[in-house]
């Protein structure tokens, strides 16, 4: 007899969840399939293909990419070294910490921090320029660039990698390597053959994220620019404030492309997962 | 020359000695058990000769060449560990396949080797199945086939049974044996159960704080143990207050009798000991009182006091009637089987 | 060889991370001519809407940690409690705010909830507050989730829970006082990371129009040269001087806890 109201218990968490997540989405997505009087349409999603909103979607999904991967590599990297690598153990702590702070609090500030770092006056261009005579400028190097924002994004989806893939690698149990060894495998091949196709998943679910958590990216891209560079959130703000686009339901149809695209990222990691983990229960 | 040597092995942990000069010969085919306590050091000796730890003092040589700086990949050793570790990706061919694949065996090679070996550990059905997929028992043995795959040199088992019920520990040890037998396989294997160890091993090394009190056969770690942590640890000991009245000719005084022992008794302390199963009752002799009874189905244990030790004697289960508690009993001098262990120092 | 290769991508990623704090150290030093100063950060401190900003930001982090215990917890609690079946819907919708973008998300907010529609949040700066709050509570519940429901996972909410109710304790005081408690761990940890994206959120908080620190610091950033470098080392150190104290905080309470 109770049973039937254990449901009341999570009510609370449903309400919220719809009104704050599903509902604003929902009416998103409609929102795209909807002229201004209402009536169902395709041409807002036909807008998307005017070049403009092509290119800041191509830059926009290389940039992600490339800080996905990178990310992912680099993270990879740290988080081995201070799981398996043999380096202090008292590391971790600080490292898991601050990759907590880093991984979120990045936004303006972090625009910032790379003006002073690496703008046309930042340290680390001042310091090139006087100690090895190497102006990145003049080399074509600019922050408000594929490279320059690709570098900056790193700070926040490093961090975020090495969030997620601690608890993975950690959970690689030392008879594993242990048994591979004593079966006269070398560290290529234990790796190749049981460690990474184990980690393949929370490999793939990171990326999926990290490639999700840059597409998203507002504020960093945005206080190091203003809206000159186009990449699809900025574009999307600017619509958002002012409707530069002179068609407020091409908005909807942005903001629709780009939950397809992190939806697309992330059915892509669900499928990969699920052949993946076919040794799984 | 023996085909296994462990010669004078030292292992320090930073300040702690864990491992104190162990030494040991092992022969082609041979079943050595390692036993002791949680803690004696066995893993450390068995990690050493797998090559995952390196002796801080002392060598190893297989079948005449030193492996002590060999890297654990390249000695040849098959090894089990306690929880299984089989790899959770692969199925049960593939991970008993694992060491054929990377020392690049041909697939069709490997495919009738798997194929035998699963054979021998009595799972040919279950090549594609995941490990998630297999009892406790099962997994250890398809951990035992993908260590014998390679056909390794030696195999190093710790404690391969220790995670699984009773009843699969008794058959699967029995599998063991015969399949190492059967292989001829020189085997060490590390247990902390004294039963498994004197069920199934050519001989026992029987250690404590990192060094191998005794080794010897399983009757005569049993019948004769040289130490009394020995005596204590393998099977169940009663200790007793006797006086040397000779050494020479091994004359002790025990509660008022005399017990020939007709051996020397050797220098230093030592004590009058004697297994459960080794106390003979008779109408005369060394006074007991019966403080318990326990049936056990084919053997009565009774607990009794001897001057101010308390023993325990085991019978086996005949018509007699069960003594009560109280009984007055006398235990034989001459046809229990007595024991003299030697104190450490 | 295996320690090298360790060495080198904690150096290398150790430099990657201090290079910019350093970085933004030495160019806030840098507003007066040829000598190091102090007048950027003069400059903002003295400025009053750097206080009342930074004020309605943390006060708003601190709402949304407060509002997402609320919603978290209990619900957490209750699915494993009786629910185990629901733990997939709840754990997918956890996610979705990490992958459907902040600016998704509150695109929607505006289009739904403004002054023609059934709940005209925007209509009012209170409205309009409520709305960032449950924004932020939103953007956090990742975070919040996972770390309660790993705390969560430590307990054996069961039995727990039979053992208070045997004892007559009822619901509210279950969550209250003992599960809530045996939590704190993971709460705190979930909060810290609240905190954080909470305090320097621009997004939301500059298309809702709300006075909060993130768009103040755009603003100054776009206007200014020395100032927003300043500014960005102030944020740093005040996220984690806060964080620190909320750290020292729950130690103290668990201490105190212990003692009794
Ligand atoms: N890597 C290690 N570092 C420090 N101490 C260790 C290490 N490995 C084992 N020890 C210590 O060495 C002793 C022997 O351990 P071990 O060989 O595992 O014992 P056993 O296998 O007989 O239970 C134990 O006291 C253990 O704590
Ligand atoms: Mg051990």
């Amino acid at each position: 007899m109770r049973t039937g109201w254990n449901w009341l218990g999570v009510l609370p968490f449903f309400v919220f969840a719809v009104l704050f997540l599903v509902l604003p989405t929902m009416n998103i997505v409609i929102g795209a399939f909807r002229n201004p009087q209402g009536e169902f349409t395709l041409a807002n999603l036909a807008g998307l293909s005017a070049p403009r909103i092509v290119d800041s979607f191509a830059i926009s999904i290389r940039i992600s990419l490339a800080s996905a991967a990178l990310g992912c590599l680099v993270g990879f990297a740290m988080a081995a070294a201070v799981v398996m690598g043999g380096v202090p153990a008292w590391l971790k702590a600080p490292l898991m910490t601050f990759s907590g702070v880093a991984s979120n609090f990045a936004g303006v500030p972090l625009a910032f921090a790379f003006i002073a770092t690496l703008g046309r006056v930042g340290l680390v261009t001042m310091l090139l320029r006087q100690w090895f005579g190497i102006n990145i400028y003049a080399m074509g190097f600019n922050l408000l660039s594929f490279w320059g924002l690709t570098l900056t994004y790193l700070f926040f989806q490093i961090p975020l990698m090495i969030l997620i893939i601690t608890p993975a690698l950690e959970g690689l149990r030392r008879e594993w390597r242990e048994a591979a060894e004593v079966l006269g495998a070398s560290t290529g091949q234990y790796w190749r053959m049981v460690a990474l196709p184990i980690l393949f998943p929370s490999l793939l679910g990171a990326f999926a994220l990290l490639f999700a958590n840059s597409f998203g990216a507002v504020a960093t891209a945005y206080a190091l620019t203003g809206s000159s560079l186009s990449i699809v959130p900025i574009m999307l703000f600017a619509q958002i404030r002012g409707d530069v686009l002179q068609d407020p339901h091409l908005g909807y149809a942005m903001a629709f492309g780009m939950i397809v695209v992190t939806g697309i990222a992330n059915l892509a990691y669900v499928i990969m997962r699920s052949r993946a983990e076919r040794w799984m229960r | 020359m023996s085909f296994l040597n462990l010669d004078h092995l030292q292992k320090s942990f930073g300040s702690t000695q864990v491992v104190h000069d162990f030494s040991l010969s092992v022969d082609k085919g041979e079943f050595i058990s390692f036993l002791g306590p949680s803690g004696c050091g066995k893993t450390t000796v068995l990690r050493m000769v797998a090559g995952f730890e390196e002796p801080s003092e002392g060598r190893i040589l297989i079948d005449g060449q030193d492996v002590t700086r060999l890297r654990p990949n390249q000695r040849q050793i098959g090894m089990v560990f306690q929880a299984y570790a089989l790899f959770p990706n692969l199925n049960v061919a593939e991970n008993v396949g694992f060491g054929l694949k990377v020392a690049g065996v041909p697939r069709s090679e490997r495919a009738s080797r798997v194929a035998e070996m699963l054979e021998l550990i009595g799972l040919p059905d279950m090549a594609a199945r995941f490990p998630w997929q297999l009892s406790g028992g099962q997994q250890q043995r398809v951990a035992l086939a993908r260590a014998l795959a390679p056909r390794p040199r030696v195999l190093l088992l710790d404690e391969p049974l220790s995670a699984l019920d009773a009843k699969i520990r008794v058959s699967l040890r029995n599998q063991i044996r015969e399949i190492q037998q059967q292989l001829g396989i020189t085997t060490i294997f590390v247990t902390h159960d004294q039963e498994e160890a004197l069920s199934i091993s050519d001989r026992i090394v029987v250690m404590h704080r990192g060094i191998a009190e005794q080794t010897g056969t399983p009757p005569q770690i049993y019948n004769q143990p040289a130490t009394e942590f020995v005596a204590g640890f393998v099977g169940k000991l009663n200790l007793f207050d006797a006086t040397v009245l000779d050494r020479a000719s091994g004359l002790v005084s025990l509660a008022g009798s005399e017990i020939r022992l007709n051996r020397p008794i050797p220098p230093g302390r030592v004590s009058l000991a004697a297994r459960p199963e080794g106390l003979v009752l008779a109408e005369t002799g060394i006074p007991a009182e019966v403080t318990g009874v326990e049936f056990l189905g084919s053997v009565q244990r009774l607990r009794a006091r001897v001057g101010e030790r308390d023993i325990v004697l085991d019978r086996f289960n005949t018509d007699a009637s069960l003594p009560q508690t109280g009984d007055r009993l006398h235990l034989s001098p001459e046809l229990s089987r007595w024991l003299l262990v030697s104190h450490e120092q | 060889m295996k320690r090298l290769w360790s060495w080198g991508a904690i150096i290398a990623g150790a430099l990657y991370f201090l290079l910019p704090l350093i970085g933004t150290l030495e160019f806030s030093l840098r507003m007066r001519r040829g000598e190091y100063s102090l007048d950027a950060y003069r400059s903002v401190l003295a400025d009053p809407a750097f206080r009342a900003t930074f004020g309605y930001s943390v006060a708003m982090a601190l709402l949304t940690i407060l509002l997402g215990v609320l919603i978290v917890v209990p619900t957490a609690y209750w699915v494993r409690l009786r629910l185990p079946r629901l733990r997939p819907v709840i754990e997918f919708i956890t996610l979705l705010p990490l992958v459907i973008p902040a600016i998704v998300v509150v695109f929607g907010y505006i289009r739904l909830y403004n002054t023609s529609s059934l709940l005209p949040l925007t209509g009012s700066a209170t409205g309009t507050n409520l709305l960032l709050l449950c924004g932020y509570a939103t953007l956090a519940l990742p975070y919040m989730y996972r770390a309660v429901d790993t705390g969560l996972s430590t307990l054996d909410v069961r039995s727990l829970t039979e053992a208070a109710q045997s004892l007559g304790a009822g619901w509210v005081r279950i969550i209250g006082n003992l599960i809530l408690p045996n939590v704190m761990g993971a709460v705190m940890s979930g909060a810290f990371l609240s905190f954080a994206i909470v305090i320097g959120e621009f997004t939301m908080a500059a298309l809702l129009n709300r006075p909060a620190f993130g768009p103040y610091m755009q603003l100054l950033g776009a206007n200014r040269a020395y100032e927003p470098a300043a500014l960005a080392v102030i944020a740093f150190a005040a996220t984690w001087g806060c964080m620190g104290l909320m750290q020292l905080i729950s130690r103290l309470a668990s201490v105190r806890r212990t003692a009794r």
